[in-house]
């Protein structure tokens, strides 16, 4: 008997790992959770690398928060709105500290995302196999503005009205498709009761959603082909020196094999020695 | 890429992940740092900066600055720059042209850019781009920040106004026209055009309102506002330039 027996399983710990068990047998959760956790990642993996998840994790801040003003939100155009907000930053349990993560967190979110979308592009991660995580990324930028645009508006503060009625029009500004796009925002001609309904559902339904699966696929990606190695891991330099090193030296014994065949162009006097031009 | 240089890099990456370490703890632990920092940051400037409540909406009047959320100024400030309206430098370019450009180009960047070089000095191309495009966003947010409220609280320096002129400067004031327009000088110097001699175009005050009411877009419709406030408003731009000077 060695030290570490500490004796029969009990009865619970034996139930216990059995449902872990029946559970894995036909889920493969343990085993996916072994081989998600523990599979190798380039040893040059560096802190600038952590922002996608960053980015990650504040959205779901953003989501949790959202939620929770969701709770005390009134979409309504005729003070409703407006009065809701107001009761929220002012009466409501921790409301002033839930929306003021919430707003803080939007502007975190596109500069962080932003960071993220600029260190893959100076690390040219974004090359051969990895072209589709860089165009599901680019759709998460826009849909991550689309959320800042459309939240700005529920507040129902002059600023905020006036701010998206611009952006609105700008967007009807288009050519051709212009016209239907302001329609489709407004949800009619004029701005109103309608637009608000509208911008909240796309704000809190459609692009969470989209943002959500665009995620979804970003990780697929990113797993399935693994993280980057940066360019200059230790591992990348150390490789290319010895190449470095292996063309020089190359280079080298050709010279000194064939001296003449190198260093002079075709049609150069060759066999005279090395210094006599 | 070629197909060689696809196959170096998949050799080369398997190789990587040989010698590589496992993601759980080496990558969790910086991804939940970092995550945890930013947060706690977050949480800061909650508690710090605090959010307010602004005044209530009012699509008819009292003064408001049509100004977006900070990470939308880039944009403001190119219809600023765009605001000309002559053969070269047309609003749509601002509105349509550069934003569409710049989504395109975001998506298919890495169809462009398919060589197997990654190290950022060696991409020239790519560095430049960086460099110019990040300068490009931080001066022009920066330009929108400290552009003028627009809002002119003393009145415009303009001179000759009638009753009803006065009253229609007060109506241009309180609707923020000119955190858009300029008129002798004060107010913004876009996204719309400078005002001061907007008379000398000979619209009378019936196609006045009707631009009011129906504007091309950036400008917002006002067709909210009281017809006598919109005909005090058509007296005043009109006479500009002309009458009131
Ligand atoms: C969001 C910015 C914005 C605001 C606010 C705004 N405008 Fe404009 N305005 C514009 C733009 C942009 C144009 C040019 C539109 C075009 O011709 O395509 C314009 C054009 C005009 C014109 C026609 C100029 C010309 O010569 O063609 C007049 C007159 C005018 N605005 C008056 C006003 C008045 C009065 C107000 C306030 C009640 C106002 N604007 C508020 C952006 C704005
Ligand atoms: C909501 C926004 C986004 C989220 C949540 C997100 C999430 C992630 C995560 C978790 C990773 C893993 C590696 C890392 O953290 O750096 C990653 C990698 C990647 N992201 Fe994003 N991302 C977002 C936006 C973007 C954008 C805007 C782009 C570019 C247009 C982009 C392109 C990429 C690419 C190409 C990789 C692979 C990089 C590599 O393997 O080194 N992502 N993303």
């Amino acid at each position: 008997m060695t030290t570490k027996d500490i004796g029969p399983k009990g009865t619970v710990q034996k139930s216990a790992e059995g449902a872990l068990d029946f559970v894995d047998e036909r889920s493969g959760v343990k085993t996916g959770a072994r081989w998600f956790l523990f599979r190798n990642i380039p040893a040059g993996t560096s802190w600038f690398q952590t922002l996608g998840f960053t980015a990650m994790v504040v959205f779901g801040m953003q989501a949790i928060t959202g939620i929770i003003l969701a709770m005390y939100y009134v979409p309504d155009t005729s003070g409703g709105a407006y009065a809701s907000i107001q009761r929220i930053t002012e009466e409501v349990t921790w409301g002033w500290m839930v929306r003021g993560m919430h707003k803080w967190g939007a502007s975190v979110m596109i500069i962080v995302v932003f960071l993220h979308m600029a260190r893959v592009f100076i690390w040219g991660s974004y090359k051969y196999p990895r072209e589709l995580t860089w165009v599901t990324g680019a759709v998460l930028l826009m849909f991550t503005l689309f959320m800042g645009l459309t939240g700005y508006l529920l507040v129902w503060d002059q600023k905020a009205y006036w701010a998206t009625v611009v952006a609105v029009n700008i967007f009807a500004s288009a050519p051709i498709v212009g016209p239907y796009i302001g329609d489709i925002l407004r949800a009619g001609p004029e701005f109103g009761p309608s637009t608000l309904s509208r911008f909240y559902s796309i704000h809190m339904l459609v692009i969470p959603a989209g943002i959500a699966a665009f995620i979804g696929l970003h990780l697929y990606f990113i797993m399935r082909l693994g993280i980057s190695e940066p360019p200059w891991a230790k591992r990348r330099l150390r490789i290319e020196r010895d190449e470095e090193d292996a063309r020089r030296r190359a280079a080298r014994e050709q010279a000194a094999a064939l001296p003449g065949t190198v260093t002079y162009p075709a049609g150069a006097p060759t066999g005279a020695g090395g210094d006599d031009r | 890429m070629k197909p060689a240089d696809k196959r170096a890099y998949d050799r080369d990456y398997a190789q990587a992940k040989k010698t590589g370490k496992p993601f759980f703890p080496y990558a969790i632990f910086k991804d939940t740092v970092i995550a945890t920092l930013t947060v706690l940051g977050i949480i800061i400037l909650a508690i710090v900066v605090r959010v307010e409540v602004g005044e209530p909406v009012n699509p008819a009047t009292t003064d408001f600055v049509p100004r977006p959320e900070w990470y939308f100024y880039f944009a403001f400030e190119l219809l600023k720059i765009f605001k000309n309206q002559d053969v070269f430098t047309p609003l749509i370019m601002a509105t349509f042209m550069v934003p569409n450009i710049l989504i395109i180009l975001l998506v298919v960047w890495p169809f462009i850019d398919r060589g197997p070089e990654r190290r950022i000095w060696k991409r020239p191309f790519a560095l430049g781009l960086t460099v110019i495009v990040t300068g490009m966003l931080c001066y022009l947010t920066w330009m929108g920040a400290n552009s003028p409220a627009g809002v002119a609280k003393g009145g415009l320096p303009v001179s000759g106004l009638d009753e009803e002129a006065t009253k229609g400067m007060g109506v241009y004031l309180a609707n923020g026209c000119g955190s858009c327009h300029m008129v002798a000088g004060v107010g913004a110097p876009g996204p719309g055009p400078d005002l001061t001699n907007e008379g000398t175009k000979g619209w009378d005050n019936a196609k006045m309102i009707a631009w009011f009411k129906a504007p091309k877009p950036p400008m917002p419709s006002y067709a909210s506002l009281p017809p006598a406030e919109l005909e005090a408003l058509a007296t005043f731009i009109t006479g500009l330039g002309t009458t009131y000077k």
